[in-house]
């Protein structure tokens, strides 16, 4: 005797045909599954493009940069600055590669001679080495920055921020600003450092033109240093001898590249709020895709039982739910990701960006979707399949 | 026992409860080859029960059924689902048409769960529906047809896979009597053909043009035309 048989297409055909039949409803459904879904791969997208962004900017920066100034606090009292011997003695630690001394100043610095001296803007002096630049992987936005050449002259440099409050834009030779009763030209405007953002707000001198004109001390208060990459623990251990013999434990020393990898990995946690909020979508885009499927159940009796009497056993109609089930939360998860990837697009391009989507992000929307399919769909296929054929028939 | 060899369907003794109501007490019944039954009785009286039992969709409570040769108690859910994909086809009052599907596409359905592939299934259903006399009409979708028409394209399904028999409840039921009359002259054809078909009805003129009545009332037969033209003629 011969068995009833479905073929593999036709089943798939089958499902697709049910959803092809009720237009409407299986768009809504498999949009609530969208969203959901959209969530997902976007929450994931925008928190890797983002942590893109600044891991890429931790790269090109460095994490090989330490930097050293003299403790606060200990009760010693008010020296706040490290010995003058500082740079020269860090300079002979075998893997370090380049040091630059930064020297704090009394300011002000101000836009001209009739600015009010009190309205510094949050601005300070500093003396700074030529090699500063380098060692803090900073660049000029405009002009230069202080050399040699130019070490013992009243020319200053200015930061980011600094240029921005001072309302300088351009180095044209006429620019200058007022520092202890004389014009400072101004020769350079750097971009902002974000390995040293407090430089962003200062105005850099050289050390002979602050000895010059300002006639300060010198001991420097804070020193960069590049190291071999392989050896920054080994260097950040050696520092506090090395730059204060006398008072080892009144240096600090720490690394300005882990408050940038400290915000990449805050990316995450934040990730994980609003992948719980993905979940939350997820879920009512499962309860709404059951339920569309338990009402096609309960509508389709007569179709039920006329497939049975067709021949369809059980096992038939069951799968023909389940691939309902299945291809509606797969068109959804389908549209989800484009979606996610769209908003994270947007998202990149609004921002300044790079626009990634991790294959994990797709992976886990489309998993996510086929899990909606597969849990959606049980509940109502077992119901289909256990309906018997003449009640199926009477009923419709 | 010269029809017993050629009989496609045979009831011995079947009844039917629905928990305590008995609604079918023992029937007997055979049906041969090549007949054209209408199985008569009013509202109520077990004729849709009887169907149900005798195309395989129910199961007997106690007694005999029969079909196509193999003894239905004897058979597993899943082997009277494949009788009923290769030996039986159902015509149903309410057409039970799917509505995304063209006509020939429904016709097709006939054959879905025989395993036979797609392309042989739509030719055979082409060919079907030029029978019925719906050939051009194939790429129709059935809410765009007439009563009528969708009986016929019903009709076409229910006969796709060459069945050993034909179970219609109530085919004219839901038609005007001119759609109706076509019907009827229709399974007449089929039957002439060699089709072996059981109809139900409640209506005597649709009775009446079949070649053997069977009457129920109240779960059992209490005429069949054709053992009383036996006795007759013994
Ligand atoms: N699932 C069921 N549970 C309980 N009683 C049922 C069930 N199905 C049918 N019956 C009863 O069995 C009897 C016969 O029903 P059936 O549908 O076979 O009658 P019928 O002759 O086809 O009537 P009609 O001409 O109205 O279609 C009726 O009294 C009906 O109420
Ligand atoms: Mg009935």
């Amino acid at each position: 005797m011969r068995r009833s048989r479905l073929r593999p297409g036709d089943s798939l055909r089958v499902g697709f045909v049910g959803l092809r039949s009720r237009k409407v409803r299986t768009v809504l459904s498999a949009l609530g599954v969208a969203i959901g879904v959209a969530t997902v791969v976007s929450v994931l997208g925008i928190s890797r493009s983002s942590q893109d962004e600044l891991l890429d900017q931790l790269d090109a920066l460095g994490t090989n940069l330490l930097q050293v100034q003299a403790g606060q606090g200990l009760g010693l009292g008010g020296n706040t600055d490290l010995p003058d011997t500082a740079a020269s003695q860090v300079r002979n630690i075998a893997p370090v590669e380049e040091v630059a001394s930064v020297t704090s100043l009394d300011g002000p610095a101000l836009r001209s001679s009739y600015a009010d001296p009190n309205a510094t803007g949050g601005i300070s002096v500093k003396a700074a080495e030529p090699t500063l630049l380098d060692t803090v992987a900073g660049s000029v936005a405009e002009g230069r920055f202080l050399d040699d050449a130019v070490d013992d002259y009243p020319v200053a440099v200015l930061g980011a921020v600094t240029a921005e409050r001072l309302g300088i834009t351009a180095v044209d030779g006429q620019t200058s600003v007022w520092m202890n009763g004389r014009a400072w030209q101004v020769i350079g405007i750097l971009e902002e450092l974000p390995l040293a953002s407090d430089l962003d707000r200062a105005v850099l001198v050289g050390y002979d033109a602050a000895a010059t004109y300002l006639d300060a001390d010198l001991a420097p208060s804070r020193l960069y240093i590049r190291t071999a990459s392989s050896s920054v623990e080994q260097v950040a251990d050696v520092l506090p001898a090395q730059a204060n013999p006398e008072e080892p434990e009144n240096v600090d020393v720490s690394r300005p590249s882990d408050a940038l990898a400290a915000k990449a990995a805050a990316e995450d946690a934040f990730t994980s709020l609003f992948l719980g909020l993905g979940a939350v979508a997820l879920l009512v885009g499962a309860v709404g895709t059951a339920n569309v499927m338990v009402m096609s159940v309960l509508e389709r009796r007569g179709e039920i039982g006329l497939r049975r009497a067709l021949g369809a056993t059980r096992r038939h109609v069951r799968g023909q739910f389940l691939a309902e089930s299945l291809l509606l939360s797969l068109c959804g998860g389908i549209a989800g990701v484009l979606i996610g990837a769209a908003v994270t697009f947007g998202y990149a391009q609004a921002k300044g960006l790079h626009f990634v989507v991790p294959a994990s992000a797709v992976g886990y929307g489309m998993l996510a979707a086929v899990g909606i399919g597969v849990l959606a769909g049980v509940y109502p296929a077992t119901r289909a399949a256990r309906l018997a054929p003449t009640e199926a028939l009477r009923a419709a | 026992m010269s029809d017993a060899v050629s009989a496609v369907l045979e009831l011995q003794q079947v009844t039917k409860k629905y928990g305590d109501l008995e609604v079918l007490h023992g029937v007997d019944l055979a049906v041969d080859s090549g007949e054209l039954v209408a199985v008569l009785g009013p509202s109520g009286s077990g004729k849709s029960t009887l169907l149900h039992i005798m195309g395989t969709l129910d199961r007997a409570t106690t007694g005999t059924v029969i079909v196509d040769g193999h003894d239905t108690a004897a058979l597993s859910e899943a082997q009277v689902a494949g009788l009923r994909a290769h030996r039986i086809g159902f015509v149903f009052q309410a057409f039970h048409l799917l509505d995304g599907l063209s006509a020939v596409d429904n016709v097709a359905n006939g054959l879905l769960y025989s395993g036979t592939p797609r392309a042989e299934r739509r030719a055979r259903a082409h060919a079907m529906l030029a029978r019925v006399g719906l050939g051009d009409r194939a790429g129709q979708l059935p809410r765009l047809m007439s009563g009528g028409e969708r009986q016929r394209v019903a009709i076409a399904r229910a006969l796709l896979n060459r069945p050993a028999i034909v179970f219609a409840d109530e085919p004219t039921g839901n038609l005007d009597s001119h759609n109706g009359a076509e019907v009827l002259d229709l399974l007449r054809e089929l039957n002439a053909e060699g089709t072996t078909i059981v109809v139900i009805t409640h209506e005597h003129e649709v009775a009446a043009a079949m070649g053997r009545q069977v009457e129920v009332r109240d779960g059992m037969i209490v005429r069949d035309s054709r053992r009383t033209a036996e006795a007759v003629a013994r």
